[in-house]
């Protein structure tokens, strides 16, 4: 339909101004100010691409490249683990099993619980002396596993993913027991006819028709395993102890820019240069996505 | 659907009783050992409380500031879904129902803040806002999370008044109705679910957040919840039941808000996700 051109702006400014000036400029100044050295007070001073030469291979390189691997290894279990038992239990749920309405709203419930929330109340469980985790290990025989999670290097970071995993695991089983559906039942009952067991109806059938559903959850996973923040902060701390082992780039750039004694490097330049580096890596999948998204309006 | 042998059926019953209580034991021990004593909760971790020692929760109440977390929370959740829920609405109806120029671009532009995480942009919006005196204050943190919530909203409502018929808009146009009264009388009542899903999505995700607040927020009168509880968290970290009660308070209203609603939280949340 034709419109005037003072009701499109009436209609779509106030939309547009909120999100130009709180999202778009922002990320744009972020770039700008990765170029510049500043303390948040005072006078900026233009750096050229020395924040970019210390993150990449100066000292601060380290701390950078440390994180930016346990992003990756973030990224690798959680979605093996979400995807993975997702698929399983939303294949499992598929079938009508009497209960299975209590148990969505039941998978769903961490779902709404705050993260840093599920952080500290995890951070209290693996506690090692009072935990209920090592105290639950001992009590059914095998104290040998007991330890203390969130202080040992080779568990901490992995303890965090299990967690993130408990926290999140319920979306992906829902979404993907959707996908499951959405599945014309006629096709699984012509594969039962021809003779086909579940495990070939799981992996023949229905995996490959909710793979476009794994692949924008993946972009979401990928996304999201670069936001990590929350979680590390209530479990670990913005040091993302023990010695860093569960630094991810969120909390090197949390100390970075905001400060956290025991940091050598503070500057909001340099900060805004770790924001950069996060955006370089997660803008083509989120243009990936944007993309994937918007094929579904080929109405136009 | 999917058909189970029996021991399929069994197995199937096993695994998912055994994840069910990896999710529930975790909260019933936070909820039991709110009530105990450090005593008895080092001695008997897994035990029913002994007693209930309910001025555990005052004191939690009292130390979080929890009432003044769920108020903050609240008026800031509730201010961004009422900001979201009318700017998107009407942006996404100018754009799905009008022609107009750079209406694709206008709307692709949107679509971006889909993808871009906001929260890498916080050093530059820490300094707008400190700019605009809007550094510690509610006021503030509705302002971001308005903007950050639009693009995702204007996406679930553009699908869905796509989907009411132009004719319908056309005829009423002919019959004199304004662009405003369109979308008044006609858009609104029909894209009420849409309008729902926005507005539990958004009021979830703000109610949930705890970065913003930890950078923009540096007086306790103004924390949310989350951030009040992380403070509390820092002060009072030996003293176990309180912090169990403190953090059974912070997460009471929507665990039972979920439990009554579930069913409309989930297709909300999963709906409008992903598409």
């Amino acid at each position: 339909m034709k419109v005037k051109a003072r009701y499109v702006l009436l209609f779509i400014l106030p939309a547009l101004a909120l999100y130009s000036l709180f999202v778009v400029y922002p990320l744009f100044d972020s770039l700008m100010l990765s170029f510049y050295s500043w303390k948040g007070v005072g006078p900026k001073i233009f750096v050229g691409l020395k924040n970019f030469r210390e993150m990449f291979f100066g000292g601060f390189s380290k701390e950078v490249f440390n994180a930016f691997f346990h992003n990756i290894y973030f990224f690798i279990v959680a979605a093996t683990l979400e995807l993975g038992l997702g698929f399983l239990i939303a294949f499992l749920l598929a079938s009508k099993l009497r209960g299975a309405k209590l148990f969505r709203t039941v998978v769903y419930m961490p779902n709404m619980i705050p993260l840093v929330i599920v952080g500290f109340m995890w951070n209290l469980f693996l506690n090692p002396q009072i935990g209920l985790v090592n105290n639950f290990l001992k009590f059914i025989g095998l104290k040998s596993l007991a330890r203390p999670w969130l202080g040992d290097p080779s568990t901490a970071l992995l303890s965090i993913i299990l967690v993130n995993t408990w926290r999140h695991l319920g979306f992906y089983v829902l979404v993907i027991l959707a996908a499951i559906l959405n599945i014309s039942p006629d096709l699984i009952e012509a594969a039962y006819i021809d003779g086909a067991n579940n495990r070939k109806i799981a992996t023949k059938i229905v995996l490959p028709l909710v793979l476009p559903t794994f692949r924008t959850l993946l972009i979401l996973l990928f996304i999201g395993s670069f936001n990590v923040f929350d979680m590390v902060y209530a479990m670990t701390g913005v040091q993302a102890g023990p010695f860093r082992k569960t630094d991810v780039l969120g909390t090197v750039f949390y100390r970075t820019a905001f400060g956290g004694l025991g940091s050598a490097y503070t500057d909001m330049g340099l900060g805004a240069a770790v924001t950069v580096f996060i955006f370089a890596i997660v803008m083509p999948l989120s243009i990936l996505y944007v993309f994937l998204v918007e094929r579904r309006e080929r109405a136009w | 659907m999917v058909r189970l042998t029996k021991t399929g059926t069994i197995l199937a019953y096993a695994f998912l009783t055994i994840y069910a209580l990896i999710i529930v034991v975790p909260f019933t021990m936070m909820v039991m050992n709110s009530f105990k004593s450090m005593r008895e909760l080092f001695l008997k971790p897994f035990s029913f409380p002994s007693t209930f020692k309910f001025d555990n929760f005052s004191k939690a109440w009292n130390f979080a500031k929890i009432g003044v977390g769920y108020r903050n929370s609240l008026l800031v959740a509730g201010a961004t879904v009422i900001v979201v829920v009318l700017l998107a609405s009407m942006f996404a109806y100018m754009v799905s129902k009008y022609d107009f120029s750079f209406r694709r671009g206008v709307f692709l532009y949107t679509m971006l803040g889909l993808a871009l995480p906001a929260r890498l942009a916080v050093i530059p919006i820490f300094i707008l806002l400190r700019n605009m005196n809007l550094t510690n204050s509610l006021a503030g943190l509705v302002l971001i999370y308005s903007s950050v919530n639009l693009p995702f909203s204007i996406f679930i409502l553009k699908n869905f008044i796509d989907a009411v018929p132009n004719e319908l808009c056309e005829a009423a146009r002919i019959d004199g109705a304004s662009v405003g009264y369109i979308y008044y009388k006609l858009i609104l009542p029909l894209t009420k679910p849409a309008l729902s899903i926005v507005a539990i999505v958004t009021f979830v995700n703000v109610w949930n957040d705890f970065f913003f607040p930890l950078i923009l927020i540096n007086d306790r009168s103004k924390a949310t919840i989350t951030l009040a509880v992380s403070i509390f968290f820092g002060e009072y970290s030996i003293q176990w039941p309180l912090l169990f009660a403190g953090l059974t308070l912070s997460i009471a209203p929507t665990v039972i808000l979920f439990l009554i609603f579930s069913r409309f939280f989930i297709a909300g949340m999963t709906q409008g996700a992903i598409k």
